[in-house]
């Protein structure tokens, strides 16, 4: 704000740490995860017991189970930038590699709930509930398969520049995670 | 390019959001026994909020860029209160 604050160094979005072009990413992800995820809250008014036995489907502790892995995947993304940035390129891409291996577990998690939902009969057409679970997880999951493909990329093209993006992109899935989750699983 | 991480308060950061993942866990079984389903639902946004104050400050770096950590803290804040405020329509109207 002018007039305010420490003496003006430069341009404010010069202040964010990282690529400027991965923070719009993150804007925007955020606003359509954040869309969907009103739009579910908006819908389930007009039939809130129908949303809330529903949801009883679900297996919470399963998804709260994701929640840790995920944050421990981005712990490990985030380690390894300090690693790379450390001159320890070794210990870097190790760690890279058991943030994808974390990843890899959240979709085995996912896809058992999944499979488990498709087993009890249970589609898109089944209640609206449904339809915006498979939309906004299902597309969730979808950003975890290309964190994971980005994450194994900036561990083989390691220069630090590369990990810092890669692992932003990676803590954007897990910021949306952190949103979506009890929003879909929680508020019954 | 400015440094994202300092390996002691990451780790810190990485517990918190283990304590609070647990408490969202503990949440999800309250949740399944019907118990105060409206506080549970400030509960839960709130601890929503926390993961993800902590997720922006420590994982991407925005605690270097204060102003910019305390606009995303602030819309991040006035959107839960917004799903919140949806979550308890159907309530009010009852």
């Amino acid at each position: 704000m002018p007039g305010q604050g420490p003496p003006d160094t430069g341009h404010p979005l010069e202040d964010l740490p990282g690529e400027l072009l991965i923070w719009v990413l993150i804007v925007s992800e955020l606003l359509v995860f954040g869309a969907g995820l009103a739009a579910f809250l908006g819908v389930r008014i007009t039939d809130p017991q129908g949303f809330a036995d529903a949801q009883d489907h679900l297996h919470r502790t399963g998804a709260a189970l994701n929640t840790v892995v995920l944050v421990t995947s981005g712990y490990l993304a985030a380690r390894a930038l300090h690693l790379r940035q450390s001159a320890r390129r070794g210990a870097a891409r190790w760690h890279l590699v058991l943030a994808m291996a974390l990843g890899a577990v959240f979709l085995i998690i996912k896809g058992i709930e999944f499979i488990d939902k498709a087993a009890q009969g249970i589609g898109v057409e089944t209640h609206p509930f449904f339809m915006f679970y498979y939309l906004l997880t299902g597309f969730h999951a979808a950003h975890v398969l290309a964190g994971i493909v980005i994450l194994g990329l900036v561990a083989i093209w390691d220069d630090a520049h590369n990990i810092e993006t890669g692992a932003a992109f990676w803590h954007m899935v897990d910021l949306v995670w952190v949103l979506l989750f009890p929003v879909i699983y929680l508020l019954a | 390019m400015r440094p994202l991480v300092t390996p002691t308060p990451l780790t810190r950061a990485w517990l918190i959001l283990l304590l609070l993942s647990g408490a969202s866990a503990l949440i999800a079984a309250l949740v399944a026994q019907s118990f105060a389903p409206a506080a549970l639902g400030a509960v839960i946004l709130f601890l929503a909020w926390m993961k993800s104050r902590v997720i922006l400050s420590w994982y991407l770096g925005l605690r270097q860029a204060p102003a910019w950590r305390a606009g995303f803290n602030w819309v991040l804040a006035l959107y839960c209160l917004i799903l919140l405020g949806l979550y308890l329509i159907p309530a009010l109207g009852s």
